[in-house]
């Protein structure tokens, strides 16, 4: 392996961190909009989140990016694979990140939204200031094993041609005829990002304890 | 943690509920074939408004398109460049893995497959194609030192191809006759590949026992490892390979045609063809269709 | 749009055998990793340091590690120390080794949430050793899991559509070489997706039918 193969590995790597952080960005905040749509129980809405989110936690990574990729274009919605590829990675992270802040909704104790309902608190004033900054606490680590999980299954996104860090290793391979150096190099990378990752966690996690309830 | 599509309220009976799921299965079902589609090729105007073309090419596939450093290279991405010069319009190029070049084209989303596309009798229900690229024909590959030594040792074989080729409908009519020439005997079993690199590593481990492609991309790869592999006999019959554009859509063929035809009259597609397929091919029809 | 549906009817050989290939690779991973994770939870809990390090280095590197780059790792690197084998068994190895770690960290999970009282109860009475693990602690462990062990089962279906990268023909890989064939993208991938929620809505609803007979149990 020469030097351009590291460095294009290294461009891939940071292709997949780009993507990734494009689809958390997006899907983090989408999936808080499904939880509120279901906890709200939004009449017909409620019922189409629900599939929806049985149907994507369903769905191999791969296959949704394929699907996004070549069978859009049938209805004239024709992606470039950068687009697609982040269509696809914030829809699959969307619907794992509504199971998440639901459960944050639900265990969400019930006294204090009464109370608030009590002084005639608009909705979104109860959002914003009772509900939201004890709910993020609450669901902070299962966001952030969600986000771990997410850069693991960029990989998918190869199948259409984008080189992050998988194909960048299997190009390598193929040029030198010997593949295993590149994706071993590229396994370190990876582990490197997750652990960065897996740190980060522990440190949000100890700055901000999840308050006890009195 | 799972999911349940029903939530069972007190007092809904489970036939209630089935009645529910059955309707929203069917309104489901309803909603995704009552889906038509939306293609279109673009016409010479849209292209001209839009300032440029857009082709599709593959991404590994030597000595006609692969990546080398960083770079789009290989003789279909060099005649493009020579075509670029000539066809007056801009050209947009995106690399993808060949099982969505045909497809793309077919939904509207390229106007062009810029790619080594062979030309056979069922594409051309599907598809137009400009002025032929090269010819070609398919041959299989094995290891060096294999016992394979002719047509008929592929009897028992695994032989590996790419997904969607012309390559692979050439092997699994070379499986018919082999069956019908052995008395229900064919190939072992026939592997479908995304890309060729991951087909010819395969055959270098001892996965699979011959590799078919083109004679072109297989001398290619003898060339480059002449220790590993070696070339075998023709599988299929001889045929062009030319750019690829939906059935109809004379415009984009016009235009690319006059470029082609044009190099082909400088001798400059002679040439290239000599650098990168090693042969030039003078005797070509202008048009295939 | 409903030609293309009736291509994919016609091509429904294919379309079952990479159907069955998804489910024999479920099977096939569920099975052995589910057996090697619960004989890899011991040692997670080990009193030995070095034991317990060494088990949880290999499941932290699974963890990190995402499974694609680990299925082109087996996949070349086997051959490289001498190991051959076909793609299927490659891609089941791969979804075995990653899913046992999985499987070895849930079951931990539940285990060290189990009450100590009874633990304790279950040594007066004279359990101990390798019969306590299998009559007490083993039973509950799974019941408690199972829902877990569900959602994995889940992961394992959508990790099984990595292997269409090294050629194993299941579902994914069957539905994109009909699409490049016939040109019918949304009809195949699309019916790809519907069977695999189908696949999923299946393993959560046994998961439920087990966990509510295991309450019974319980109660």
């Amino acid at each position: 392996m020469n030097a351009f193969d590291y460095w294009s590995i290294a461009q891939g790597a940071l292709a997949t961190v780009l993507l990734s952080f494009a689809s958390i960005v997006v899907g983090v905040p989408l999936g808080l909009g499904l939880a509120l749509i279901r906890w709200a129980r939004v009449p017909f809405l409620n019922r189409v989140v629900v599939a929806y989110v049985s149907l994507i936690r369903s769905c191999p990574a791969v296959t949704l990016t394929l699907l996004i990729f070549f069978a859009l274009p049938q209805f004239g919605i024709s992606l470039d694979p950068t687009p697609a590829a982040i269509l696809a990675l914030t829809i699959s992270t969307s619907a794992f990140n509504c199971e998440i802040w639901r459960a944050a909704l639900m265990n969400f104790p019930r006294d204090q939204y009464d109370a608030a309902l009590a002084f005639a608190m608009p909705r979104s004033l109860r959002f914003r200031r009772i509900v939201m900054p004890q709910i993020w606490r609450a669901s902070l680590p299962g966001i952030v094993n969600e986000m771990t999980l997410q850069i693991k299954s960029t990989p998918a996104v190869a199948v259409i041609g984008i080189v992050e860090i998988t194909r960048a290793a299997l190009r390598v391979g193929a040029r030198t005829f010997d593949p295993v150096p590149p994706f071993v190099f590229a396994l370190f990378i990876y582990g490197l990002i997750v652990f960065v990752l897996i740190k980060a966690q522990r440190v949000i996690e100890r700055r901000q304890p999840v308050e006890v309830r009195a | 943690m799972s999911v349940r599509l029903i939530r069972r309220e007190p007092g809904q009976s489970k036939q209630s509920i089935a009645a529910t799921l059955l309707r929203t299965c069917a309104f489901a079902l309803v909603a995704t074939f009552s889906i038509g589609h939306a293609s279109y090729a673009a016409s010479v105007e849209e292209i001209k408004a839009r300032g440029y073309l857009s082709v599709a090419t593959e991404d590994d596939y030597n000595p006609f398109e692969f990546v080398d450093n960083g770079k789009n290279t290989g003789y279909d991405n060099e005649l493009l460049a020579l075509v670029r010069k000539k066809i007056g319009v801009d050209v947009k190029q995106q690399v993808m893995p060949w099982s969505g070049i045909l497809p793309g084209v077919t939904t509207g989303k390229y106007d062009m497959a810029l790619t080594a596309v062979l030309v056979t009798d069922e594409r051309k229900k599907i598809f137009d194609f400009a002025s032929p690229t090269c010819e070609a024909v398919t041959f299989y590959a094995t290891k060096k030192g294999s016992s394979i030594k002719s047509l008929d040792d592929l009897v028992g074989k695994v032989v590996g191809a790419e997904t969607g080729s012309a390559m692979l409908a050439d092997l699994k009519l070379f499986d018919e006759q082999l069956k019908k020439k052995h008395g229900g005997n064919g190939l072992k079993q026939i592997v479908e590949y995304q890309s060729y690199p991951e087909a010819y590593q395969d055959l270098g481990l001892g996965r699979v026992d011959a590799v078919a492609n083109t004679q072109i991309s297989l001398n290619s790869l003898v060339k480059t490892r002449p220790d590993a592999f070696t070339v075998g006999q023709a599988i299929g019959k001889p045929t062009y390979i030319a750019w690829a554009v939906k059935k109809g859509n004379a415009d984009v063929l016009k235009m690319v045609d006059s470029a082609l035809l044009e190099l082909r009259k400088s001798g400059e597609m002679y040439q290239l063809q000599q650098k990168w397929l090693g042969a030039s091919y003078k005797d070509m029809p202008q048009s295939v269709n | 749009m409903t030609e293309h549906f009736l291509i994919i009817w016609q091509q429904r050989a294919d379309v079952l055998s990479g159907l069955l290939d998804t489910l024999g690779l479920l099977a096939v991973a569920a099975a052995a990793s589910l057996l090697l994770g619960a004989l890899l939870t011991p040692a997670l809990m080990s009193k030995r340091p070095a034991v317990a390090r060494l088990a949880t280095l290999y499941v932290d590197a699974m963890r990190c590690a995402p499974f694609l780059l680990f299925v082109y790792l087996i996949y070349f690197g086997l051959p490289t120390v001498g190991i051959r084998m076909s793609n299927w068994w490659a891609g089941a190895v791969a979804l075995i080794l990653y899913n046992t770690a999985y499987m070895a960290e849930l079951l931990r999970g539940a285990w060290a949430g189990l009450p100590t009282p009874m633990i304790e109860a279950a040594r007066a009475y004279g359990f101990h050793g390798f019969g306590m693990v299998r009559h007490i602690i083993l039973p509950q462990v799974f019941t408690v899991a199972l829902p877990m062990i569900g959602n994995q089962l889940v992961q394992i279906v959508k990790d099984s559509a990595f292997l269409t990268v090294i050629a194993v023909g299941e579902l994914t890989h069957q539905m994109n070489g009909i699409q490049a064939t016939y040109f019918i993208p949304f009809a195949a991938f699309v019916t790809a997706v519907l069977l695999y929620w189908a696949i999923c809505l299946v393993i959560e609803g046994g998961s439920g039918l087990l966990s509510r007979f295991a309450e019974e149990r319980r109660a």
